[in-house]
């Protein structure tokens, strides 16, 4: 976003459409009651997109800073967190495959025994204390975002007897728009407790539902040797097509 | 149909545990790298209710608007340039157990580009639990520029619905110097349902 000063016509070059719902969660779901007390009852509204909702924050850094990129390790020489050790990586394009660079990426999980380092979480499991758990990393000029932790663990959802979370990790991504900004959970592949997620199969295609899933891909061989999960993700946004004479 | 490679990836609800240091000094906007402000501040505070005017407790509310002179901090605003220097526009608050959200902001300025002028306003937009995709909605204020048109508010047909998009100043408590207050309440489902936008 550096450089050359963009032009009136920048503005209206980046087409923003309403997300495809077959690509998408269901709004309301089956046994999540409080998808039926809070969605709104009423049809959305269609409004033009001005000024104010083709901008967005950019250079979050700026404001609260990026932090370590091991959410597994506090310091060097400090205890390292329980867990199987896993580095995460993937690219943030838009819908043209553009890389969407310098985009803030926050992320949050659980620790390997299913617990989250926050007041509402009333699981009782252990507290890791050398898990962060918790972290912000900003995308590279190709899009590409990278961080270390741990696995997370599966939990029980407390207001269910049945229901236990697969082990998955938080995302929330700043695109260059208040159009664009995204937030998601992300699974791991072949987890038995995938199968019966409330979330996870809110997404009716198997291969919408694999966009949620993180690829495994090669380790990374080091000091530490960590098992390398990926997740791209396609944010809203491509470039107005040019109309044909 | 095969799939395309780049079809949008799919939304997800936030969840329950959103870090509390993640949201820590974002509620308030009128300070940046040391810098106050310019223009009218203001408390723009609510609740955030589901169906049965229930508080939503934990819900994570978001703003994005222009400074006091309706700039944007963004190069596709021409007049980036000029934007406030302590004044970054973002802002993130989360509710409490009366469903109550709170930020310390500046009164938006008119911002009027390629023609599109634009009553102050601020951006807004709700996650929470059960919902598997965010609302968006946006605020204006009931005595600011009133008169003004403004395509999105017009965009609302329904002139009760239109209402429940302004912000209403609160009578001042603490004398004549203090920071105005606008009240404004989110009504996720419900008879007093808030306008949300397609997204």
């Amino acid at each position: 976003m550096q450089g050359t000063k963009p032009d009136k016509s920048e503005i209206s070059e980046i087409e923003y459409s309403p997300y495809a719902e077959e690509t998408q969660l269901a709004r309301y779901i089956q046994h999540y009651p409080r998808s039926f007390t809070r969605n709104p009852s009423r049809p959305l509204i269609e409004r033009p997109l001005t000024l104010s909702e083709l901008t967005g924050p950019l250079e979050l850094e700026q404001r609260f800073g990026v932090t370590a990129e091991d959410l597994a390790h506090l310091k060097p020489g400090a205890p390292r967190a329980l867990g199987q050790y896993i580095e995460v990586t993937g690219r943030v394009t838009d819908e043209d495959g553009r890389p969407l660079a310098a985009a803030m990426v926050e992320i949050w999980q659980a620790n390997a025994a299913g617990k989250y380092v926050h007041e509402m979480d009333r699981h009782e499991a252990p507290i890791d204390p050398n898990f962060i758990g918790e972290g912000r990393v900003v995308t590279d000029a190709e899009g590409v975002y990278k961080f270390r932790s741990i696995k997370p663990g599966a939990y029980p959802v407390t207001e269910s007897d049945w229901w236990w979370r697969p082990p998955h990790i938080h995302f929330s991504i700043f695109g260059p728009s208040w159009m664009n900004r995204f937030i998601t959970q992300i699974f791991f592949p072949g987890e038995p407790l995938n199968e019966m997620d409330l979330l996870l199969n809110a997404v009716q295609s198997p291969e919408g539902r694999d966009r949620l899933i993180f690829q495994t891909s090669p380790t990374v061989v080091g000091a530490v040797n960590y098992l390398v999960f990926r997740r791209d993700f396609v944010l809203r946004g491509k470039r107005r097509t040019p109309e044909l004479h | 149909m095969p799939a395309s490679p780049h079809r949008t990836s799919p939304y997800c609800t936030i969840g329950p545990f959103f870090p509390g240091a993640f949201v820590t000094g974002c509620e308030d906007l009128t300070t940046f790298q040391g810098r106050r402000a310019a223009g009218q501040h203001i408390i723009l505070t609510g609740r955030v209710l589901e169906e049965g005017n229930r508080p939503i407790l934990n819900a994570i509310v978001e703003i994005w608007q222009p400074d006091a002179h309706g700039v944007f901090r963004h190069p596709l605003d021409p007049c980036a340039e000029e934007a406030d220097p302590g004044f970054y526009g973002w802002g993130r608050s989360r509710t409490d157990a009366e469903g109550r959200y709170s930020f310390r902001t500046v009164m938006p300025g008119v911002s009027d580009h390629a023609g599109n002028p634009r009553r102050p306003h601020v951006n807004l937009m709700i996650l929470a639990i059960g919902l598997t995709r965010r609302l968006v909605t946006t605020v204006f204020f009931e005595q600011t520029d009133s008169a003004m048109r403004d395509p999105v508010l017009e965009s609302v047909a329904d002139p009760s619905a239109r209402a429940r998009m302004l912000a209403r100043q609160q009578a001042r408590e603490n004398g004549a110097g203090a920071v105005p207050v606008y009240r404004y309440d989110v009504v996720t489902r419900g008879e007093d349902e808030t306008p949300f936008f397609v997204d």
